[in-house]
C-alpha cells in the first residue's frame, strides 16, 4: 500500500512539473482572491471585537425608590436572580453607588457635597444577563417585567443603541459567511478550470493508467492532490500576504490580526474547495477509456 | 475457457458494429483475426478490456462478465491483460524504463521489485540500452516493442495486440510478430488483429475473418489472397 502511494504522490509531482508555469500563475490566482477575503475578514473580527464587547455590557440597571429598605432591596434582587436569562443580579446600595461615583470622578465628588447631606444617589441592582438575552426584543422584554416589580423607580438598559447592534453583528456574521461562499465557490471553479486542463493534457496518461490496470482513484488522486495543494498553499499564501500587510498598517491604525481559529477556518476552507474544485475538474475531464 | 462471447451485439447509434458474435478462446492459444478496417476488430478488443460493454448478449474474460462488472473489478480484469496498440501509445515524457514500469507501479509493487522485473524484460528483449531514452528517440520498432514489454511486465494470461504491424515496414513486423509467437509459446493467450494474416505462417494459430461486425469461421486462406 505504500508503495501505492508514493507512486501516486509521484504521479502528482510529474503532473506539476509538467506545467509549472500555470500551476504558479493559478497559486497566484488563488492567493490574490483569498487576500481580498482575508483582508475583509481581518476588518470584521476588528468590528466583531468592539461590537461584542459593546455587547457583553449589555445588562439592565434597576434604580430603586429611596423608601426601599436593604432587606426589601436584597429580597428584589433574590426574586430577579431566578427570572429567566439572568445570569447574575448585583445590589448597590447608595453608600456604594456614592463610593464609586467619587472614585470614578474625582473632580466632581464636590458635586455630591454641593447638593447636601440629605442628597443621596439612587440605591440599584444591576442584572447582568446570559449572552442568549443580550438581544433587543429579549432584553426590553425582560425590562418591562422588572420595571412593574415593586419598588423599582426606574429602569435603564440600552434602549438607544441595542437594536442596531443587534443586527449589526448579525449583518457582520452574515457577511462573513457569504463572502466565504462567493470565495469558495469561484475558487472551486478556478480549480475545477485548472484541473480539466491538466486531465485533457494527460488524457493519454489517463488512458493508458486505467488500460493498464490502474485502480480509479490511483488515476485521480494525482488530480485531487492539486486541487487540494493549490487550495491550501494559495489560501495559506493569502494569510501571509495580509499578515504582511496586517502588520505594516498596525501602527497606524491599531488592529489585531486573525486568530488562530480563523486562520485555521481559511486554510479549511481552501482546501476543501480545493478539492472540491479538482472533483468537478476530473467528472468532466476525465473520459472512458477508448481506443 | 479464458474468452467467451455469447451472442454478442455492439451497436452504435443504430450502426452494428458488431452482430451475434460467438467466440472462445482458451488458455495460451494464437488467435488471428484479420477483416478489412471498420470490420470491428477494436471493438471486439475493447470489448474484451471491457472498455466498452456490449449492447445485447454477454461477454466473460477470466471469471468477469460484462453484466455483472463492476467499476472496481476492472482494474483487477485490466492487470491480467496486455494490450498493444498500431500507434504504440507510449507516454512521451516518461522513459523506456519508466512507461515499462507503469503496469508494475500502479499495482502497488515496490520499487525494488519493479526494477528486478523491469531490468530482466528489458534485457530478455533486447531493449537494455534503451532504458533511459524516450520515446521519439527510438525506431518505430523499437517503440512497438517497448509497447509490448509493457504488455507483458505484469505477466499476463492474455496478450491483445490490435495491429501492432500497422505503422511499421515489414521487416520490422516480421520481428515483432516473432516476438508475439515467442510469447504465445511461454504460455499466453495472444489475439492478434490485422490486415495481413499471411504474416503468421499456416498451422500456427487460429484464424477468424471479420467483416462488417460478422464472425466467418474458419476461413481459407485462398480468401486471403483475394483481400
Ligand atoms: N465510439 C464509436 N462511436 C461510433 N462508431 C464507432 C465507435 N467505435 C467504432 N465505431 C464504428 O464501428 C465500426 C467498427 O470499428 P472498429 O472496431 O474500429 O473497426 P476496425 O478496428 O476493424 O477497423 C466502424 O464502422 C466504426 O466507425
Ligand atoms: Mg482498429
Amino acid at each position: 500500500m505504500i508503495h501505492f502511494l508514493k507512486a501516486s504522490l509521484h504521479e502528482g509531482l510529474l503532473n506539476i512539473r509538467e506545467k509549472l508555469g500555470s500551476f504558479l500563475v493559478t497559486l497566484l490566482m488563488v492567493s490574490l482572491s483569498f487576500m481580498v477575503f482575508d483582508i475583509f475578514l481581518v476588518v470584521s473580527w476588528n468590528v466583531g471585537t468592539v461590537l461584542s464587547d459593546e455587547q457583553e455590557s449589555v445588562g439592565i440597571e434597576l434604580f430603586l425608590r429611596e423608601d426601599i429598605s436593604e432587606v426589601e432591596a436584597v429580597n428584589l434582587a433574590d426574586l430577579i436572580s431566578v427570572m429567566e436569562g439572568v445570569r447574575s443580579v448585583y445590589y448597590v446600595s447608595s453608600l456604594e453607588a456614592e463610593a464609586v461615583f467619587r472614585a470614578d470622578l474625582p473632580e466632581q465628588a464636590d458635586l455630591l457635597i454641593l447638593l447636601g447631606p440629605q442628597f443621596h444617589l439612587p440605591s440599584s441592582i444591576q442584572i447582568s444577563l446570559h449572552p442568549d438575552y443580550r438581544t433587543s426584543g429579549k432584553v426590553s422584554g425582560l425590562a418591562r417585567t422588572v420595571s412593574g416589580m415593586d419598588g423599582v423607580k426606574d429602569v435603564v438598559y440600552g434602549q438607544e443603541y441595542l437594536p442596531g447592534l443587534t443586527s449589526a453583528v448579525d449583518m457582520m456574521g452574515k457577511l462573513v459567511v457569504l463572502a466565504g461562499l462567493v470565495l469558495a465557490i469561484s475558487l472551486s471553479l478556478i480549480v475545477a478550470n485548472t484541473v480539466r486542463l491538466a486531465v485533457a493534457k494527460r488524457a493519454l496518461t489517463v488512458e493508458i493508467m486505467s488500460i493498464v490496470g490502474a485502480p480509479g482513484w490511483f488515476v485521480r488522486m494525482p488530480f485531487l492532490g492539486e486541487g487540494l495543494v493549490t487550495g491550501i498553499i494559495g489560501s495559506a499564501g493569502s494569510l501571509l500576504l495580509t499578515g504582511v500587510i496586517s502588520s505594516i498598517l498596525s501602527s497606524s491604525i491599531p488592529h489585531d490580526f486573525l486568530p488562530g481559529k480563523w486562520i485555521l477556518l481559511v486554510l479549511l476552507l481552501g482546501a476543501s474547495a480545493g478539492a472540491a474544485g479538482s472533483w468537478i475538474g476530473m467528472r468532466s475531464g476525465i473520459p472512458k477509456p477508448r481506443s | 475457457m479464458l474468452i467467451s462471447f455469447q451472442n454478442v451485439s455492439r451497436f452504435y447509434n443504430d450502426w452494428p458494429a458488431l452482430e451475434n458474435i460467438e467466440l472462445t478462446v482458451e488458455p495460451g492459444e494464437f488467435l488471428v483475426i484479420s477483416g478489412p478496417s471498420g470490420a470491428g476488430k477494436t471493438t471486439l478488443f475493447r470489448l474484451i478490456w471491457m472498455g466498452d460493454l456490449p449492447t445485447s448478449g454477454l461477454v466473460e474474460v477470466s471469471g468477469y462478465r460484462s453484466d455483472r462488472i463492476r467499476k472496481g473489478d476492472l482494474s483487477s480484469l485490466r492487470r491480467k491483460l496486455g494490450i498493444v496498440f498500431q500507434d504504440f501509445r507510449l507516454l512521451s515524457e516518461r522513459t523506456v524504463f519508466d512507461n515499462v514500469a507503469l503496469p508494475l507501479q500502479v499495482a502497488g509493487y515496490s520499487p525494488r521489485a519493479v526494477r528486478k522485473r523491469v531490468f530482466s524484460l528489458l534485457a530478455e528483449m533486447e531493449l537494455n540500452h534503451r532504458r533511459s531514452s524516450y520515446p521519439h528517440e527510438l525506431s518505430g520498432g523499437e517503440q512497438q516493442r517497448v509497447a509490448i514489454a509493457r504488455a507483458m511486465v505484469a505477466h499476463p494470461v492474455i496478450l491483445l495486440a490490435d495491429e501492432p504491424t500497422g505503422n511499421l515496414d515489414p521487416d520490422v513486423s516480421k520481428h515483432v510478430i516473432e516476438l508475439l509467437l515467442e510469447i504465445n509459446r511461454t504460455g499466453t493467450a495472444v489475439i492478434l488483429a490485422t490486415h495481413d494474416p499471411r504474416q503468421i505462417p499456416a498451422g500456427t494459430a487460429r484464424y477468424l475473418y471479420l467483416d462488417r461486425g460478422h464472425l466467418a469461421n474458419p476461413v481459407s486462406w485462398d480468401g486471403y489472397n483475394q483481400l
